[in-house]
């Protein structure tokens, strides 16, 4: 029976780099939370419906569970933990201020596609920032005041020249 | 009450909020012990089997493998996933004890048959694949009707056509065949309710790890810990004080995290391996296994005078409990208690029998029977109301119960500003322009409306009991030393608020100090709306004793009597002469630091239980489009106007209040349990299956707060989090009749069921 072998792989995750070997079945939240102790990216539904596996791979949103480890390899991906080196980055402060944050399961996966909303639309509409956000699932908050944070981040960033 | 207060009522978030924003915040999943091994369970693929067999020899020998249990090697004690003994105050025991740690027969698809720990997940699916059962299958059924159908299997030996129990209202009032007989109007109708899945988007995980002595640490989501404790005490024969329960952040419970899931396998893995256990749910077993929220099949029946008073009322309920008990025992009979009691009513009675059959147990979901009844009452409420020619409000406004009255409980009402919450919601609905009148065109649009009366915890049906610890350091903060569980409410924040008003300090001047048994005073746990009203006196008794110890060294030390003495904004100072005081800061680090013999710590402690029913009420009003080529139903506005008393944090009840509005809507529309009849198998098991509202199916929504004290409460405050759903679905329900005259009497409301009325009405 053939055996498959493992891969070394460089991960650059957060701006740092990681050498792993690992088996190339991995998905990069396994990867991530398993090898990193990056915990931040959550492990849901594995079937890519639910949103809170969400990181960003080049600036683009990625679901994490539905992702090959192996197939980021020398990639930029930023996870929750990677959004701001001290304090709190503006959306994460709106989410905070606005009362977004329950039981904070989804926070992560929404705080970064909340990050991919306003990169490519600084000033969006309640009802672009619903749609947008209609990947990631949330059972506590209703996402009334998620929205609401995202568009008073929109406004913090937009003052604050970010 | 009229004060003014110093940090009630304001918008503050939870110290712990950054902690998640930055995904820091370690839930069960997260939590890595030293040796830990994986846990994995062998589920019956079977609905409804003996289990003849069971062959582990080949699992034991995978390498990496630790442990491999069947039935065989537990302790073979029946205990009820739902606590057995959570006591009932004056009734003693009232919950069955029906299920083992590993199932003695397969009673449901996702039965649980036999676990394996192991290095690793995957080492742990390889040996689950290993494990050889041999079923016998016996006939099955999935659903109550079927269940009880002469000749069908039984589930439980004690339970004749699976009727596991018979329950009659034990408030009842009057005479109700003479009440109907008497009644110028009556109406009947019948309703069914769907398993609702809680939806937590953190599936169950629990680590178990027993130490050198025995000590057994259970980390656990369960919202009750010291239940859990005591129910893990009875089926290992321990003392409770051999077991220290743990709790994680939590993602998420609405309900479902009251039972006892995979804790006494993990345990019992970690007893056998010698190494701490962790079993982490998939999503698929998280809605398989995990109890949903209660199914029913009952009957409402009202009778009303021609002026619209209510005069008598009946409900008969059929409860589908799933392969166990679980809390469906309790679920079915509360429908009583929330239906027959919110309206004033002389004639009132019911009856619930609860039914076993082989799916998914059912149990506690956010509302908890109440969202149940209140779907089938109050559209028979505005069933009657056409007939008399009344509006629903009007009809409403005749029966609401007063301050005083018996409460759905039975003790008296201790608040109520029912009436209020349904004017506000009118008002801003715009009630008067919108209800009632002729719609035309293919999308027509219509308003409803629906009421109803929760609980702030459960007494007298269950003990309500709460502990809290204030203790001081010399920075002048304080350790909150609580239990109330943390599922996500933002209770650590409210309860900061409460003992901050107190004692003259800020809410941010609290470490929560939580998460333990061993730790922590006894908190029965987050359930019933209890943890403001309940553990928020607690708090509120420990706060007052610690500022008892406060005033009175504060009064040694500047000479004074402590009764002249006051604490504002983290100062003590004298009430005649201001400017004469000193720090709090100043007063704790004296007191822990003399020198000179008279060394003191400065903490207070409360238990409190509480004896007084303080029900929040509310008021639903929703706006929808109804697609008439279609049936789709759109929500387009949604108004919640809650009675809580006091609103400790305006931005926290807004927030379960809107976190309702999402359940609710699925319950209403979307979320549905789907069992392939053939196979038994639950269909429904992941988010691609069950589909609940995402962002972007959210009507526009307004929260309005009444804010007016309860004489009871901790200044003034009620509970709020599961009426922040009750009354949605029947809200929506009543609209769409009022945009199309079709009523659906079974959740959810589908575009399927809406469009065949409509074809039935045109013809």
């Amino acid at each position: 029976m053939k055996k498959i072998e493992k891969e070394t792989v460089n991960l650059k995750v957060n701006g740092r780099q990681y050498q792993l070997t690992i088996e190339p079945w991995l998905t990069l939240d396994e990867v991530l939370r398993e090898q990193l102790d990056l915990i931040g990216t959550k492990r849901v539904c594995g079937i890519g419906e639910c949103g809170a596996c969400t990181v960003l791979v080049d600036g683009k949103l990625t679901l994490a569970c539905s992702t090959l480890a192996v197939s980021v390899r020398d990639k930029d991906i930023l996870t929750i933990e990677g959004l701001a080196e001290d304090g709190l980055h503006p959306i994460q402060q709106a989410f905070v201020d606005c009362g977004a944050i329950q039981c904070g399961f989804c926070t992560p996966g929404m705080i970064l596609t909340a990050k991919a909303l306003l990169d490519e639309n600084p000033k969006p509409t309640r009802d672009e920032v619903k749609e947008y956000l209609a990947g990631n699932l949330c059972r506590c908050t209703g996402y009334v005041k998620i929205v609401d944070a995202v568009m008073a981040a929109a406004e913090a960033i937009s003052k604050g020249g970010e | 009450m009229g004060q003014e207060f110093a940090v009630i009522g304001k918008r503050i978030t939870q110290k712990d909020t950054p902690i998640k924003a930055v995904g820091a915040a370690r839930y069960g999943g997260d939590i890595k012990l030293p040796g830990m091994l994986i846990g994995k369970v062998l589920r019956s693929p079977y609905p409804h089997a003996k289990i003849k067999r069971i062959d582990k020899s080949k699992a034991e020998k995978v390498p990496g493998v630790e442990a491999v249990i069947t039935l065989e090697d537990t302790p073979k004690i029946l205990y009820a996933s739902s606590f057995r003994d959570q006591p009932m105050a004056g009734s003693g025991s009232l919950q069955r004890a029906d299920e083992y740690i590993l199932a003695d027969k397969a009673r449901y698809v996702g039965d649980a048959v036999a676990a394996v720990a192991a290095v690793n997940e995957r080492v742990a699916e390889e040996a689950l694949q290993l494990i050889e059962v041999e079923y016998e299958e016996l006939p099955f059924a999935t659903n109550p009707k079927d269940a009880m159908k002469p000749g069908m299997a039984k589930l439980h030996d004690y339970a004749e056509n699976n009727v596991a129990i018979r329950v009659t209202y034990p408030l009842a009032q009057g005479d109700v065949e003479k009440g109907f007989k008497e009644s110028d109007v009556v109406v009947e109708e019948t309703f069914s309710v769907t398993k609702q899945s809680s939806g937590h988007l953190e599936t169950q995980t629990t680590i178990a790890s027993i130490d050198r002595i025995g000590k057994v640490t259970c980390y656990s989501p369960c919202q009750l810990a010291f239940p859990l404790r005591r129910e893990l005490a009875k089926i290992f024969n321990l003392p409770e004080g051999m077991i220290n329960v743990v709790s994680p952040f939590v993602g998420g419970s609405f309900g479902a995290r009251l039972s006892v899931y995979n804790e006494p396998i993990a345990i019992m893995l970690a007893m056998k391996a010698h190494k701490p256990v962790k079993i982490e749910y998939s999503m698929e077993e998280n809605f398989t296994c995990v109890h949903t929220r209660t199914g029913d099949e009952y009957t409402v029946k009202m009778g009303y005078k021609k002026d619209g008073t209510l005069h008598a009322m009946h409900i008969k309920i059929t409860t589908w409990a799933g392969a166990y008990l679980g809390r469906a025992q309790l679920a079915g009979g509360i429908m009583l208690f929330w239906g027959l009691g919110h309206y004033r009513c002389p004639n009132t009675a019911g009856e619930c029998e609860v039914v076993y059959c082989n799916t998914t147990p059912s149990a506690a979901m956010r509302g908890y029977g109440n969202p149940e009844v209140m779907w089938g009452v109050e559209q028979v409420v505005d069933m009657a109301a056409e007939k008399l020619g009344i509006d629903p409000l009007e009809i409403r406004a005749k029966n609401y119960k007063k301050a005083g009255e018996p409460s759905n409980m039975g003790l008296p009402i201790e608040s109520t500003y029912q009436e209020d919450c349904v004017r506000a919601g009118a008002e801003s609905i715009g009630w008067r322009e919108k209800w009632g009148k002729k719609k035309e065109g293919t999308k027509r649009r219509g308003v409803g409306m629906a009421t109803m009366t929760h609980c702030s915890g459960a007494y007298p049906l269950l003990i309500e009991h709460s502990g809290a610890i204030i203790k001081f350091n010399e920075d002048g903060s304080a350790s909150l030393i609580i239990n109330p569980g943390s599922p996500g409410t933002h209770i650590w924040g409210t309860l900061s608020q409460i003992a901050a008003e107190e004692l003259g300090i800020y809410p941010e001047d609290f470490h929560i100090v939580t998460g333990e048994t061993d730790k922590t005073l006894f908190d029965l746990g987050s359930h019933a709306s209890r943890s403001t009203y309940v553990t928020g006196t607690a708090v509120m008794l420990a706060a007052r004793e610690a500022k008892e110890q406060l005033l009175k060294r504060a009064g040694k030390v500047m000479g004074v009597s402590p009764d002249e003495l006051e604490i504002k904004n983290r100062r003590v100072y004298v009430k005649a002469t201001p400017e004469k005081g000193m720090t709090v800061e100043e007063v704790v680090r004296g007191a822990m630091w003399d020198v000179k013999g008279e060394a003191t710590n400065i903490a207070g402690k409360a238990s409190f239980a509480a004896t007084a029913v303080s029900p929040p009420t509310a008021a639903y009003f929703a706006e929808v489009e109804v697609d008439t080529e279609t049936g789709e139903v759109k929500v387009l506005k949604f108004i919640s106007v809650m009675d809580c008393g006091t609103v400790v944090n305006p931005m926290t009840v807004e927030g379960q209040c809107e976190g309702g509005i999402q359940q609710g809507l699925g319950y209403a529309l979307t979320e549905d349990f789907f069992v392939n009849k053939e196979t038994g198998a639950l269909e429904s098991d992941n988010w691609n299956t069950y589909k609940m509202a995402s962002s972007a199916d959210m009507p526009e929504t307004e929260i309005i707060l009444i804010n007016k004290p309860d004489p009871k409460g901790p200044f003034g405050a009620k509970g709020v989090s599961e009426p922040g759903l009750v009354g949605v679905a029947p809200a929506i329900a009543n609209a769409i009749y009022d945009a199309v005259g079709v009523r659906i009497t079974t959740l959810p409301i589908t575009p399927e069921k809406v469009w065949k009325a409509l074809r039935e009405k045109k013809s």
